[in-house]
Order: structure tokens, then C-alpha cells, then sequence
């Protein structure tokens, strides 16, 4: 049960109101003379006076975590017969579900007239008799039949990995949904609060100094209101304007561990760094004028539970190397500095992810994964953002192509990098082809690889792509 | 009366080797003097590639951490086989024009600062540079000519093993590491090392056939030269 990946999905409740939805194919057409959008909100204002944590994923749907409020009320059946009195008494039919995970309850909330309420656990056998087309996907909906799939249960029985294989990442989260797992974990709303604090400055401050000092008073009453209502926030967005109207905002990591001071230090970093990196915003010194408005606004809202120790991912990061990371953040934007992680792929370049110092990310293609038709190690150390063009000649000078049954044209002879004088070929070796993504138009690639040892002792890694020459990377 | 203290300053007890040194893979504990990185000095290596990358391996295994300024095209993948660690390596690919205002941020905080500076810097910045380094304590690393590097590393031969015209693979290379540095009874050394190896890491290698006999020769005239 407690396996990553197989454990039952918290229970959810969806909201429909079906005469709502069936005019959502026009969010702007109106309902009861107001625009769709509006007419929800009433709705959307009932839910959250039963859950701070709704979540509307369309007008006319809305989804919220059930276990606080179902005990609150005591049961879940009791909430949502309450729920549903209360969305009745402003007019609105509704549907309500309640089972594990977004996608069954969204099922329930369908099938039956008011929706049904799926028991704990019972969810996988609620799901096995509906038809695949309730999956919500044509192309599945169309392909499975053809193969004598016509349930979820018989579609949750094939394989997760086949499943995987044969339909791709689709397939993947189909095959999750047919099983009762969750494709996405449940994403609050944050509430309609607003926790953000502001100054301004008449006149506009010229010097950094008086606008550093009221940072750490404006950010004392940031925290102030922050810790009334439990909670701490994962970054603080500092806005600065200037009096000739400009705005430099940048979010700085805060994870409820700063003090005032530390908000009013990053305050003066970013100051600092736009007037340092002046030559890169495009221009010198304080922003003209002055700085009209300091603004804290605190961004994404999380339950205060106290200090985190492994603040940064695995290795713990000293004060030391944050403070001075951060420092070059200020200088050139959080995005400048990165960690890298591995990440799978076939080409070198995919096989990093570069994720800005203080967030987190995990790759999207594992590296663990097999990847076949990578290139073997050793891994070259000069691997190139974006692939140079080149041209490779034979000994005639013809460029040399590529066939669609990778056969060579001629071997290669010389190779010139653009901007480069034109170095021989002694040695190399290709074309290894490789097709990847197929099934996918959009991002699907045909190349052929080949190795080049260059007679000035560089070794290449050069692909074809469309008849045209690439260097993806170099070993030296 | 206030007593100021002259040892460079010490904060990454943790990482700190007794002597100040950082530990550097086996096959080029050879090259350098005592065996490893000095704290608060500079080496430099004749151009970007992975015997920048091996030299910061061992110690960010050790627990050190490594900035790499200057670099846009560094392999993750070749740095992490040649035994660097990812997760202590932060990347800064355009330090932009105040890159020497970054560099020296970044020498208070980490460990080994990797620099491929974007334009020959002068005498003068290269000095300042130098002395935050000694500051913190902290190693800078150049990836390209600084002449006032204690140590300066060059792959002076090479050779891709596993190649031909038209078949096989890049499977290995071989290369001959020649170290010359300033100061007391600094004598060129030379290694030969498989940079890199058939799995990505930095080994010692038998030397050339045949390459044995102009050893002397080479590293003669690179030290009348240096």
C-alpha cells in the first residue's frame, strides 16, 4: 500500500452543475444574463464556505478535498447532502461525487441523477464497469474497443508498463485513471487573501537606504499577518516601482524561514544588483526619479509547520554557499544560477535539466530509465545548448547526406563549424541512426549520429538531421 | 586590543582536509604540489574541457562545492562520470559584464570556483581576483591562460582509442597531463591519464608506446618556455 506510486488517492468531492457545464463549450456566452464565469462564482462562494481548498477546474465543476470537511460534518454523506441544499438554494442543480481520487469522483458525480458516493477502497470496482470512453480520450476511446478492451477493469488489468509502451504517456495516465490512482495530485486555490504589504514613497526615495529600512518594517508586518493565520509562504515577490513608472520584481525562497531583516537584506540585493547589472536591464544607475512603491506580496501560501532541515534537495546547502549564490542571483536573476540535475534522454544535451538555485524540480524524463540509442560513455564534456551548424564535405567537396537506409553518401572528409576554418576528418564513425517519438508529429526527430576526430585532436559528436549537419558536442 | 589573525579564514571545517588542501583524484594527485588543491590558490588549465571538470571531482565528492562561471556548454553528464557530483556543482553560464563582481562573490561561498573568463582579463583584476581567493580560502580554477596560476595544467598529446575510419567508437583517450608551476623548486611534472576513460572516469595510463623517448625533450622546453 505504502508503495510510491500505488497508494490510494486522497478522497475527493466533485461539485457539477450540469446546466452550467453544457454551456461551457462558450465561456463568454451568458447564463441568466451573466457571463459563465460569473454565474459559477456564486456556486464556487457556497463550496468554499465548506472548504477553503476548492478547486475550480472549469466553470461548472469543482473539486475539493473531502476528509477535512466530511468529519467536520460528520460523514461524507452528510456533507454532501448539505452541500447540495446549499447550492439548491441558489438556484443551481447539482451532482455530487465522492470517491477516491479527482477522476472517480467526477465519474460518481455523473452517473445518477444527484451523483453517487463511492465507499473507501471500493473505488477500482466502482470504475472497472464503466466504458473506456469514459477515460475522456477519442483516440482511446476509438483504439481500445478495436482491441476488445470495453472496460476500464479490463484496461486496468493490462500491465501499467504495457499500457505505457503501447499508448504512450497518455496511455500511462489512462492506465492510472482506470486503476483509481491519481493522475495529478489535488492543487488548492489559494485563498482569496490578500497578505501583501506595501509602502510607498512621496517623494520618491533616490538612495537605497530609507526604502532597505522600510523593508524590514513592511516585512514585519508581512510575517505578522502570515503567522495570524498559520501560515508561511514559499517565496516573497518584491516589487519595486520606480517614479517614471518602471517595475523590477523579482522572487526571492522564503519558506518561513527568513527573518525581516533577511527580506530587507534580499530588498537591498535586488536594488544593488539592478543598479550593478544596470548594462543588462539596459540602463545605469537608480532607476530615474526614484522608487515610488516598495511592495511585499508573499506567493504560494503553505501551512507554517516549522523549520525544514533538507531546505534544498538531498545535500544540504551551507548558509555560506545560499548566501553567496543568491548574492550572484541578485546580479543577474534567479534564473542565472542553476544546479544541475541528470535527467534521461538520448541526445546530450537532454541528458541535464538546469533547475535555478532555490527551487526544486524533478525531471521529467527519468535518468534511470534505459534510454536506448544513447551514445555509450564516455559522455562528451563540451555539450552545446543549441547544436552548431556545420558542414561536412567529402574528398571532392560534395557535402555528404545522409539516405533514408542511412547510407553514406561518401566518408567524410573535412568538417567546418561555422565561423571555423575547415579541419580534415582522420577519423570517424557512423551513422548510427535513430528515430525517436514517432507517434508524436510534433516532436518527433529522425538524425543520424556520427563521431569526428578532427586533425587538430578535437573529437565531435555530429548528427544529420534533414540533411543538415549539426555538432551536438565535443569530447575534449 | 584587537588581534588579527593572519591564517586565511576557515569556514568549511567540514570539507577542510587538516591542511587546507582539497583532495583531487587519484591519477593527479602527481601533478600538483601537495597532492591536491591548495586553499587559496589558483590553477589554471590551457583551455576548457574535462581535466577542468576532473581536477573539482574528487573534492566536491569529499563534500565540497564547486561554482562553474563562464561555462554554457558544460557536459553534466561527463562531469558526473568523471566523479563530480551534481548536486554540489552550481552553474552559472553568462556571469555577464560585471563577471569579475560575480566571480569574486562567488569565491566567499564555495569551495572551488570553475572560471572560463569571457575576455583576457588584465593584471590588474587578475590580482584582485587572486587575493579573494586567498581571502576565503576558497581555489580558483581558470579554464584559460592566467599567469599568475601556482599551477597550470596542459594536455599537451592525445590520442581517442576504439576509432577508425568508419567503424567502431570513441571509446577512450589518452592523454599526456603536463603540470609547471611557479615558485620553490617548482619542476615541470607530467602524467599520462585516460581522460576519459571507456566509463567516464579519470584514470592513470600506461604511457604511449613509443611516446617515452621525447618525454624529457617536451618537458624540458615547456619549462624554458614557462
Amino acid at each position: 500500500m505504502s508503495r510510491a506510486g500505488t497508494a490510494a488517492p486522497c478522497r475527493v468531492l466533485v461539485l457539477r452543475c450540469p446546466d452550467l457545464l453544457a454551456a461551457a463549450d462558450e465561456p463568454d456566452a451568458p447564463v441568466r444574463g451573466v457571463p459563465l464565469t460569473a454565474a459559477f462564482e456564486p456556486v464556487v462562494a457556497v463550496v468554499e464556505e465548506f472548504s477553503p481548498q476548492a478547486e475550480v477546474l472549469r466553470p461548472g465543476l469543482v473539486a475539493l478535498a473531502a476528509r477535512g470537511p466530511a468529519r467536520y460534518f460528520g460523514g461524507e454523506a452528510v456533507l454532501a447532502v448539505k452541500l447540495a441544499e446549499a447550492v439548491c438554494l441558489r438556484g443551481f442543480a447539482c451532482q455530487i461525487g465522492i470517491a477516491d481520487g479527482l477522476f472517480a469522483a467526477d465519474l460518481a458525480a455523473q452517473s445518477g441523477p444527484a451523483g453517487l458516493l463511492i465507499p473507501p477502497g471500493e473505488t477500482p470496482q466502482f470504475l472497472a464497469g464503466l466504458p473506456v470512453a469514459a477515460l475522456g480520450s477519442p483516440e482511446l476511446a476509438d483504439l481500445l474497443p478495436r482491441l476488445g478492451i470495453r472496460t476500464l477493469g479490463e484496461f486496468a488489468a493490462l500491465p501499467a508498463a504495457e499500457a505505457g509502451s503501447r499508448f504512450g504517456a497518455q496511455g500511462t495516465i489512462a492506465h492510472r485513471l482506470a486503476c483509481g490512482l491519481d493522475p495529478r495530485p489535488l492543487a488548492p486555490q489559494p485563498p482569496r487573501l490578500d497578505l501583501s504589504v506595501q509602502q510607498e514613497f512621496d517623494p520618491p526615495a533616490e538612495q537605497s537606504e530609507p526604502v532597505v529600512f522600510t523593508a524590514k518594517a513592511i516585512a514585519e508586518l508581512m510575517h505578522a499577518k502570515l503567522s495570524a493565520r498559520g501560515l508561511a509562504c514559499v517565496r516573497v515577490q518584491v516589487q519595486v516601482q520606480y517614479a517614471d513608472g518602471q517595475e523590477l520584481s523579482r522572487l526571492w525562497r522564503h519558506d518561513g524561514l527568513l527573518s525581516a531583516l533577511a527580506v530587507a537584506e534580499r530588498v537591498r540585493w535586488q536594488l544593488d544588483g539592478s543598479r550593478a547589472g544596470g548594462g543588462r536591464s539596459g540602463e545605469e544607475g537608480a532607476g530615474p526619479g526614484g522608487i515610488a512603491l516598495l511592495r511585499l506580496i508573499p506567493d504560494q501560501l503553505v501551512r507554517a509547520t516549522g523549520h525544514q532541515l533538507s531546505l534544498w534537495g538531498d545535500a544540504v546547502i551551507s548558509d555560506r554557499v545560499a548566501r553567496a549564490a543568491i548574492r550572484v542571483q541578485a546580479m543577474l536573476g534567479h534564473t542565472a544560477v542553476t544546479r544541475p540535475v541528470l535527467s534521461g534522454g538520448r541526445s546530450p544535451a537532454e541528458q541535464a535539466l538546469l533547475v535555478p538555485f532555490g527551487d526544486t524540480a524533478m525531471p521529467s524524463r527519468p535518468a534511470e530509465q534505459p534510454w536506448p540509442g544513447q551514445i555509450p560513455a564516455p559522455a562528451p564534456a563540451t555539450v552545446y545548448p543549441v547544436p552548431l551548424s556545420a558542414s561536412v564535405t567529402d574528398t571532392a567537396g560534395k557535402a555528404v547526406s545522409v539516405s533514408g537506409r542511412a547510407q553514406l553518401s561518401a566518408p567524410p572528409a573535412w568538417l567546418m563549424a561555422s565561423g571555423c576554418p575547415a579541419h580534415a576528418v582522420i577519423s570517424w564513425a557512423g551513422p548510427w541512426p535513430m528515430t525517436e517519438r514517432w507517434w508524436d508529429p510534433a516532436r518527433a526527430r529522425r538524425q543520424a549520429r556520427f563521431q569526428l576526430i578532427t586533425d587538430d585532436g578535437n573529437a565531435w559528436l555530429a548528427v544529420v538531421q534533414d540533411g543538415q549537419w549539426l555538432l551536438e558536442a565535443s569530447y575534449d | 586590543m584587537r588581534v588579527i589573525s593572519l591564517a586565511p579564514m576557515r569556514h568549511r571545517d567540514d570539507v577542510l582536509t587538516s591542511e587546507g588542501v582539497l583532495p583531487v583524484l587519484a591519477a593527479l594527485r602527481d601533478l600538483l604540489p601537495n597532492g591536491g588543491l591548495q586553499r587559496g590558490s589558483v590553477v589554471s588549465t590551457a583551455d576548457w574541457g574535462l581535466l577542468s571538470l576532473a581536477l573539482a571531482a574528487d573534492a566536491t565528492a569529499a563534500g565540497a562545492w564547486c561554482a562553474v562561471a563562464g561555462v554554457p556548454v558544460l557536459g553534466v553528464r561527463a562531469a558526473a562520470d568523471a566523479g563530480l557530483d551534481p548536486g554540489r556543482l552550481v552553474l552559472i553560464a553568462d556571469p555577464g559584464r560585471s563577471w569579475p563582481h560575480v566571480v569574486a562573490s562567488l569565491l566567499d561561498g564555495f569551495d572551488i570556483v570553475l572560471l572560463h573568463p569571457p575576455e583576457q582579463p588584465p593584471a590588474q583584476l587578475r590580482r584582485k581576483l587572486e587575493a579573494a581567493a586567498r581571502r576565503y580560502g576558497s581555489v580558483l580554477l581558470v579554464a584559460g591562460d592566467w599567469p599568475g596560476a601556482q599551477t597550470r595544467l596542459a594536455v599537451t598529446e592525445e590520442e581517442w582509442t576504439g576509432i577508425g575510419t568508419g567503424y567502431g567508437r570513441l571509446r577512450a583517450r589518452r592523454a599526456r597531463v603536463v603540470a609547471s608551476g611557479r615558485g620553490a623548486g617548482e619542476r615541470p611534472r607530467s602524467s599520462w591519464l585516460w581522460l576519459p576513460g571507456s566509463d567516464g572516469s579519470v584514470t592513470t595510463a600506461q604511457a604511449r608506446p613509443g611516446a617515452q623517448a621525447h618525454d624529457e625533450q617536451t618537458v624540458e622546453s615547456l619549462a624554458s618556455s614557462g
